[in-house]
């Protein structure tokens, strides 16, 4: 692809300096739907497996298992986005700042952050700021010499392959939650498919509507 | 009184949320030279779209009902929000009034401002319209929702992620193999020591052994002992090998506020 390089754009919105702000912004915004999903159980910014793992926190288990993968995913995302010049959210922010610091928080007993909104926008916000000023350092000491992309590529692949995965998962999943749920998403998966919509989207549509005239026992 | 709250603090994170998320996507468009924020599906998908403002607009809502269908199930908006409709329906408002990409799409300033407005609907009608859901079409969602995502977080995603380190070349295979079965081992997912064992058999595979790569083995080193430690990992393998554990580590995980037996 041909890329015009005539002028590098200039000003705040193109600053380095601004890149900090614009994370900060963003995950305050992040850490403010955990707090929601802390208190009113709705709003988590992230797919429903990670906010599982904090579920499984807030159930009464260890929190270990988000603290170590938001954590994980956090420092994964950060020493590869300044290299490949594009943060990854959905790494960093929302499954690192929105679920792996709150799961280090409230293993720690730590609670305010997340029963308090405006703190918990600031808190977003701090951490941010920090994520944000410590790629921008990174970017200033590595952007020279290095000449990758650290497999960013093969991730990314990766990444969009494993999702595809999902539609027939929930099928499966329905099938085996009842007869007339598994019949629905079936059916709905196959109206989405043929109209080049993703799978798990009918899936669950046609699911929750059968399962709307069959209900399923709680148990 | 709850649904007000939520609608209201909706707005404030949705409008936040969506103005980093479109600032962040159009400055994608001037990296390498200017750092982003996004993700390269997001890019690559943004791209695909032409700066078609339907297209935008039809992507987006492809993912509205996945997303809608997560938050009644389980309180999660899933990626998407951030990583497809926002984006999306920020190019789509912009691009209606002018399909010159480089003046909208590419402008993290009018991107921004797209973003908040589109974030704070969005995010507003998804969080209150959950809310609203009866119960049984919850359960109905959570009951097939949950086991079918913690099937693709594991076994699936392991699997995809350790296929695609093997592919990427015999450097990455090998990284991705140990760091991934160590990472399962203390962190109970094998996906972040795969995606670091990439990170550093690419980095390697393309610019040997420097400062960057040796950095960053040691930072994953570091990462690896510290989330074992924090983990109670180290108790739990003596344990499982019949040994005893010895006082002075008992005492060790006590001085940062965690028992272990």
């Amino acid at each position: 692809m041909e890329t015009k390089e005539e002028r590098q754009p200039q000003g705040f919105w193109y600053a380095e300096w601004a890149f900090p702000l614009f994370v900060a912004i963003l995950s305050a915004g992040i850490f403010g739907g955990t707090h929601l999903y802390y208190v009113y159980h709705v709003g988590a910014f992230n797919d429903i497996a990670v906010v599982a793992m904090l579920e499984a926190g807030l159930k009464g288990g260890s929190f270990g298992a988000a603290a170590a993968f938001g954590a994980s995913f956090l420092f994964a995302r950060v020493l590869e986005g300044p290299l490949v010049g594009i943060l990854d959210i959905g790494g960093s922010l929302q499954t690192g700042v929105g679920i792996g610091i709150p799961a280090l928080m409230l293993s720690a007993g730590i609670t305010a952050p997340l029963t308090s909104f405006p703190l918990a926008l600031v808190t977003g916000a701090v951490l941010g700021l920090a994520i944000g000023a410590v790629i921008i350092l990174i970017r200033k000491f590595t952007i020279r010499s290095a000449n990758s992309t650290f497999g960013a590529d093969v991730m990314m692949g990766a990444g969009n392959a494993a999702g595809r995965y999902l539609g027939p998962l929930i099928v499966i999943s329905a099938i085996m939650a009842s007869i007339p749920v598994g019949i629905g998403a079936t059916i709905g998966a196959a109206v989405f498919y043929h109209y080049k919509k993703p799978i798990a989207g009918g899936a669950i549509i046609g699911a929750m509507l059968f399962g709307a005239i069959f209900p399923i026992s709680a148990q | 009184m709850d649904t007000w709250i939520i609608v209201v603090e909706s707005l404030i994170i949705g409008a936040l949320a969506g103005f980093g998320v479109g600032a962040g996507a159009a400055r994608m468009f001037h990296a390498p030279k200017v750092q982003g924020m996004g993700a390269f599906r997001t890019f690559g998908e943004l791209n695909a779209c032409a700066g078609d403002p339907i297209s935008h607009f039809s992507f987006g809502l492809g993912f509205l009902f996945n997303s809608w269908a997560s938050v009644v199930g389980a309180g999660a908006l899933t990626q998407d929000v951030e990583h497809r409709i926002l984006p999306n329906w920020a190019a789509a408002v912009l691009l209606a009034k002018n399909q010159n990409v480089a003046e909208t799409l590419h402008n993290p300033k009018k991107m921004a401002f797209a973003g908040a407005a589109v974030g704070a609907v969005v995010v507003t009608l998804l969080n209150s319209t959950a809310a609203a859901i009866p119960v049984s079409m919850q359960l109905v969602a959570t009951k097939v929702l949950v086991p079918a995502a913690n099937w693709l977080i594991n076994p699936i995603m392991p699997i995809v992620f350790w296929m695609a380190a093997i592919d990427a070349g015999q450097r990455t295979g090998l990284w991705g193999t140990v760091l991934g079965g160590l990472s399962h081992l203390i962190m109970g997912n094998a996906v972040p020591g795969i995606v670091l064992g990439i990170l550093i058999g690419k980095g390697v595979d393309d610019s040997g052994w420097n400062r960057i790569t040796k950095t960053m083995v040691t930072a994953v080193v570091l990462l690896f002992v510290l989330s074992g430690f924090f983990r109670g990992f180290d108790a739990a393998l003596l344990h499982s090998i019949q040994l005893d554990v010895p006082q002075w580590l008992i005492d060790l995980h006590k001085m940062f506020g965690s028992v272990v037996e």
